[in-house]
């Protein structure tokens, strides 16, 4: 029985967070989460031009929502920190990027969530993954609204 | 004894034949300009492309661009 627990333990490391996974305490202290808010957390960088292209539009939706009540948050998993802030200030600029960005130049924050491509947009509630979105989707600010007031209820 | 080191020397020389996956986070390398098929090489393209239409007698062919009425 003991080597099936283990095994089992093991193979959970393998995967990062899915559907319905309890964000660990480290993870939680890091990103700020707190119990009586939504997260969505969006994991970009600065070479992945699809998320480049999605960034203005949860922009879009970070001024729509209730900050009380949704908050979003960008991860920049770019290992080179200057590439991330560059990308960053230019993005500002254009005004295009106006919710709270954490750098994780070491990666340590997405190899939690492991996610199988880019852009991925984890979304957060009560601590736990409740959806989660993989790669380029189309409108995807209409998808976010829809997703959060579906979570709202 | 002998049969175990065999089985444990195999088993360490075929992992040197395993491959590590890139991750969805790892791809900055991948994702350049100049990783991309036939990057930094467009003069050389365009020539072989040139040959490559007049022997076939199909300008255009080579991509999905234009509608085949040959006015491009």
């Amino acid at each position: 029985m003991r080597p099936l627990i283990l095994i089992l333990f093991l193979t959970s490391l393998l995967f990062g967070y899915e559907k319905g996974d309890m964000l660990s305490q480290e993870i939680q202290d890091r990103l700020g989460i707190k119990t009586e808010k939504i997260y969505v957390i969006d994991f970009f960088a600065s070479w992945c031009n699809s998320c480049e292209k999605e960034i203005p539009y949860i922009s879009q939706v970070h001024q729509k929502v209730d900050p009380a009540q949704v908050e979003i948050i960008g991860i920049d998993v770019d290992k080179k920190i200057e590439n991330a802030l560059a990308f960053q200030k230019e993005l500002i600029a254009k005004e295009a990027l106006t919710f709270r960005v954490i750098n994780d130049p070491e990666n340590e924050i997405i190899k939690e969530f492991k996610p199988i491509g880019m852009p991925a947009l984890f979304y957060i509630q009560d601590k736990k993954v409740v959806e989660v979105i993989y790669g380029a989707v189309d409108d995807i600010d209409e998808v976010i609204m829809a997703d959060l007031e579906r979570l709202k209820r | 004894m002998m049969r175990t080191a065999l089985i444990m020397i195999s088993l360490f020389v075929l992992s040197g034949c395993s491959i590590k996956d890139v991750q969805p986070w790892e791809k900055e390398t991948l994702a350049n300009d100049r990783m991309q098929d036939n990057a930094g090489n467009t003069l050389f393209t365009k020539f072989e492309n040139h040959i490559f239409f007049s022997k076939e007698g199909s300008k255009g062919g080579g991509g999905v661009a234009g509608g085949g009425c040959g006015c491009n």
